[in-house]
C-alpha cells in the first residue's frame, strides 16, 4: 500500500485491432483509500496516431506526460514531421532509463499506428524503460492482474473498430470494478488510419 | 588558467566580415576537388586520392568515411579536420540520436549536427573554425505511406520517381557543409581547388531523373575534366548511397536486418567502370 | 549462498522452523522463529447453475518457483459412505497452503460421514456450510490457511456456492473464483456470469441505462467459462496449469472431469 505505484490507484489497457488499436485508462485519482478525483485520464495524446498512457504516482504521471510534450514538440520542431509510436516508445524508454536510480514510478503504455505502414503498434514499459512489446494487449496500473484476466478471455485477433472498443471496454470496467483503488469512469480512445474516437464510459461511481 | 582569459579569434572586421572563416575557405579552395551527385535511387560523392610521394601507399589513405550505415561523408580542405568533424558525427549520431530514439538520425539532423560543430568553432574561445567544407550523403527512411507519396507527386505534377528525399517522403539526400557552419542541399555540386570547373561541368551533365549508374558515370567523367594526376581505381575514391548492400550485414537470416545502403567502392570495381567510360 | 538461490526450497524449508541469520547479529545471538504456512499456489472456480454446480480446479501444486506435483487435487467429493465417495452429494475445493486444505477436506469429510450414519441421510449443502464455517473459526487464531469453496444442490435443487475465507466468513454465491488466479478470474466470472457492466443497447444514456437481465446458464455454457478462464489464469499466472479438474454436481450425482492444461 505505500508503494509509490499504488498510493493514487488507476488503471490503463491497450489493444491491437485489424488496422487499429485502442486504449483507454480509468479516471479515479486517491490518496491510499480516499478518493480525491474523479476525473484524472491518464492517457496523452503526442502525435495524430501516438498516445501514451500512464499509470502509477501521479505526481510523476503529470510531470512524466509534460516532459514528453516538451520532448515530443522539440522533436517535432527539429525534425519537421511527427514521431512515430516505434521512435516514441524508444524515446520514452531511454528518457525512464536516464533515472535507473531514481525512477518516475510509473508504468508507461504505449498505441499508435505506424505511419508509413498504418500497422497497429503497442508496447508497454517498466518503470525504468524495458520495453514489452505485445501483439495482443498491455495492461498497467493496480489492476493488473483484473485486466490480463478479462484480457486473455476476452481479447482475440483481428477485432474490428467496434468490437475493439467493446472488448476493451468490457476488459476495463470489470477489472477496476474488482480493484478498489482504480475505476470512476473511463477513457477509451479507438485509433483508426485516418480517424480517432474518444469515449467517455461513466461506469460504477464506487 | 587558460580559459579563463580565452577569447574567440574569430572576429569581426569593421566591415562586417570574419575573415578567419574566409581564410578558412580559402583553405577549402586549395583543397583536392570532391563532388556529389544525387540520383533518384542514389547518391555518388567522388574525389581524388592525391599523394604528396609516390612513396605513400595508396591503399590506406581514405577520404570517404562512413558516418551511420545509410550516411557518407568526404571533405574538401585539411584532412586532419575532417578526421575530427568525422569522429564527431559519429560520436554525435549516436549519443545525440540512436541511443535516445534507437535509430539512425536522418541526413539532415546530422548534418545540422555536423554543421553545429562547425559553428561552434567559430564563437568559441581559444579555437580556430574547421578548415573543411563537407558533402554528406545519406539516405532517409521517411514516415510517409507510398500511396500518399504517389498522390502528392501527382498533385505536384513533378518526378514520376518514387522518392526525392527528405525526412517525410524519404530517399537520397546531399548536403554541403561549410567552416561556417551554414549548409546548402544540392542535387549536384562540388567543392574544393576545381569546384567551379567541375560545377560548370556538373551543370551541363546533370539531368531530372538520373539513375545511380548514370550519376556515378558523370561523376568520373567530372573528375577527369579537374583531376590532377592518373585515373585509377588506387587514385580516386568512390562512396555509394543505393539500395542496401545485404552482403556487408555480417550476418544471414536475422529478421528485419537491412544492410547498410552507404558503401565505397573498392578498387576493382571503380576500375570496372573506368573502363566503361 | 543457498540465501540467493532462485529456487526457494534451497533457502531452508519454507513451510518450518527457518534458519536462524548467521548475519548482522550479535554473538551468540540467534533469532528462532516458527513458520509453519506455504503458499502452495494454485486456483479454483465455482459456479452454480439453475440445477447443477460446477467446481473446478487446476491440479498444479507449487513451493515457491518449483512445482511440486502436477496433478494434486484440490477438489474432493464430501460426505460419501464409501471410500471412493461414489454416493457424495457436496463437492469441497481448497487452495493455499495444500497440508491444511488436506487436514481442512479430512475434517468435514468425517463430520459429514458421522452426519450420514448418524441421521441416515446425507447432510445438506446449507448445514455443511455452517459447519464448515464452525470448523474454520475454531482454529480462529492458528487458521488452517486455505480458501475454501463448497459446492453442491440447495434444498430446491438449485445450484448453490458457498465461498469461505480462512477463518470462517462465508456467503453464498452465484460464482466464485480462488486462490492464486482469483484476481484474474473473478472480474470475468461477474462480467460472465452476472452480466456486469452490460446493459441493454439504446435504453438510456449513462447511469439510465437498463442492465441486461440475468438469466442462469446452461451447463455447457458454464463449461466453456470454466475452460476459458483457466486458460486465460494459465497464460499469466505460474501457479496455475498442468490440469484442469471439474466436478459437475447434479441431483443424478457427482460427474468428474479431468482436462489438461498448459504445462508450462
Amino acid at each position: 500500500m505505500s508503494s509509490p505505484f499504488s498510493i493514487n490507484g488507476g488503471a490503463c489497457v491497450a489493444m491491437v485491432g485489424k488496422d487499429c488499436v485502442a486504449i483507454a485508462c480509468d479516471l479515479r485519482l486517491g490518496l491510499q483509500a480516499l478518493t480525491v478525483s474523479n476525473n484524472f485520464p491518464k492517457i496523452f495524446q503526442y502525435g495524430d496516431n501516438v498516445f501514451l498512457g500512464l499509470t502509477g504516482l501521479a505526481t510523476d504521471v503529470a510531470t512524466v506526460s509534460d516532459l514528453f510534450r516538451y520532448k515530443v514538440n522539440m522533436y517535432r520542431l527539429r525534425e519537421e514531421r511527427q514521431i512515430a509510436p516505434r521512435t516514441f516508445s524508444n524515446l520514452v524508454s531511454s528518457s525512464l532509463y536516464e533515472r535507473r536510480f531514481g525512477p518516475w514510478f510509473v508504468s508507461p503504455v504505449v498505441a499508435g499506428l505506424d505511419p508509413k505502414t498504418g500497422q497497429p503498434f503497442i508496447c508497454g514499459f517498466d518503470s525504468i524503460g524495458c520495453i514489452d512489446f505485445a501483439k495482443d494487449f498491455i495492461v498497467s496500473g493496480t489492476a493488473t492482474e483484473q485486466l490480463f484476466g478479462m484480457c486473455e478471455s476476452l481479447w482475440e485477433p483481428d477485432l474490428g473498430p467496434d468490437q475493439l472498443f467493446e472488448t476493451i471496454s468490457q476488459s476495463l470496467l470489470n477489472a477496476v470494478d474488482r480493484d478498489a483503488l482504480s475505476g470512476w469512469g473511463a477513457h477509451v480512445y479507438i485509433i483508426e488510419k485516418d480517424k480517432v474516437t474518444k469515449r467517455l464510459l461513466k461506469g460504477r461511481q464506487d | 588558467m587558460a580559459d579563463r582569459y580565452s577569447f574567440s579569434l574569430t572576429t569581426f572586421s569593421p566591415s562586417g566580415k570574419l575573415v578567419q572563416i574566409e581564410y578558412a575557405l580559402n583553405a577549402v579552395n586549395q583543397g583536392v576537388t570532391a563532388l556529389g551527385i544525387k540520383a533518384t535511387n542514389g547518391i555518388v560523392l567522388a574525389t581524388e586520392k592525391k599523394s604528396s610521394s609516390p612513396l605513400a601507399d595508396p591503399s590506406s589513405l581514405s577520404k570517404i568515411s562512413l558516418i551511420t550505415p545509410n550516411i557518407g561523408m568526404v571533405y574538401s580542405g585539411m584532412g586532419p579536420d575532417y578526421r575530427v568533424l568525422v569522429d564527431r558525427a559519429r560520436k554525435v549520431s549516436h549519443t545525440g540520436y540512436k541511443r535516445i530514439y534507437n535509430e539512425y538520425p536522418p541526413t539532415r539532423i546530422l548534418v545540422q549536427d555536423v554543421a553545429r560543430v562547425m559553428q561552434e568553432a567559430t564563437q568559441s574561445g581559444g579555437v580556430r573554425p574547421y578548415g573543411v567544407s563537407l558533402l554528406i550523403a545519406g539516405w532517409d527512411e521517411g514516415i510517409l505511406p507510398e500511396e500518399e507519396i504517389e498522390a502528392k507527386e501527382g498533385e505536384e505534377g513533378k518526378k514520376l520517381s518514387g522518392k526525392t528525399g527528405g525526412i517525410l517522403k524519404g530517399g537520397p539526400m546531399l548536403y554541403q557543409v561549410d567552416p561556417s557552419g551554414s549548409y546548402f542541399p544540392w542535387k549536384a555540386t562540388a567543392i574544393g581547388k576545381s569546384a567551379t570547373t567541375a560545377k560548370t561541368f556538373l551543370e551541363k551533365r546533370y539531368t531530372e531523373g538520373l539513375e545511380l549508374e548514370d550519376a556515378v558515370h558523370i561523376a568520373l567523367l567530372t573528375l577527369k575534366e579537374t583531376i590532377e594526376g592518373e585515373m585509377n581505381g588506387e587514385t580516386i575514391e568512390i562512396g555509394i548511397v543505393g539500395p542496401p548492400a545485404h552482403h556487408l550485414l555480417g550476418v544471414e537470416g536475422v529478421e528485419g536486418a537491412v544492410g547498410p545502403r552507404f558503401r565505397k567502392l573498392t578498387p576493382q570495381e571503380i576500375e570496372d567502370y573506368l573502363t566503361n567510360l | 549462498m543457498a540465501m540467493f538461490s532462485q529456487n526457494p526450497l534451497l533457502n531452508g524449508a519454507s513451510y518450518s522452523f527457518s534458519e536462524a541469520p548467521k548475519f548482522n547479529a550479535p554473538e551468540g545471538a540467534r533469532e528462532h522463529r516458527f513458520d509453519p504456512y506455504t503458499d502452495n499456489g494454485g486456483s479454483t472456480l465455482a459456479i452454480a447453475g439453475a440445477d447443477f454446480t460446477i467446481m473446478a480446479g487446476d491440479t498444479r501444486l507449487t513451493s515457491g518457483y518449483s512445482i511440486n506435483s502436477r496433478f494434486h487435487p484440490k477438489v474432493f467429493k464430501i460426505g460419501g459412505t464409501t471410500s471412493d465417495q461414489s454416493d457424495a452429494t457436496l463437492v469441497l475445493s481448497v487452495v493455499g497452503f495444500a497440508a491444511d486444505g488436506e487436514a481442512l477436506k479430512e475434517r468435514l469429510d468425517a463430520i459429514c460421514k458421522m452426519y450420514r450414519y448418524r441421521h441416515g441421510k446425507p447432510m445438506s449443502v446449507k448445514a455443511c456450510a455452517q459447519r464448515l464455517s464452525t470448523i474454520l473459526y475454531q482454529k480462529r487464531f492458528f487458521p488452517y490457511y486455505a480458501y475454501a469453496i463448497l459446492g453442491g444442490l440447495d434444498e430446491e435443487g438449485k445450484g448453490a456456492v458457498y465461498s469461505y475465507d480462512p477463518v470462517g466468513s462465508y456467503e453464498r454465491e452465484q460464482c466464485r473464483a480462488g486462490g492464486a488466479a482469483a484476481s484474474l478470474i473473478m472480474p470475468f466470472l461477474d462480467n460472465q456470469v452476472n452480466f456486469k457492466n452490460q446493459f441493454i443497447p439504446g435504453s438510456g444514456e449513462g447511469h439510465a441505462l437498463q442492465e441486461r437481465e440475468r438469466h442462469p446458464l446452461s451447463r455447457q455454457e458454464v463449461e466453456t467459462l470454466v475452460k476459458d478462464a483457466f486458460d486465460g489464469a494459465v497464460e499469466r499466472h505460474i501457479e496455475v496449469g498442468d490440469g484442469l479438474q471439474m466436478m459437475i454436481i447434479t441431483k443424478e450425482g457427482i460427474e468428474e472431469v479431468v482436462l489438461p492444461l498448459k504445462r508450462d
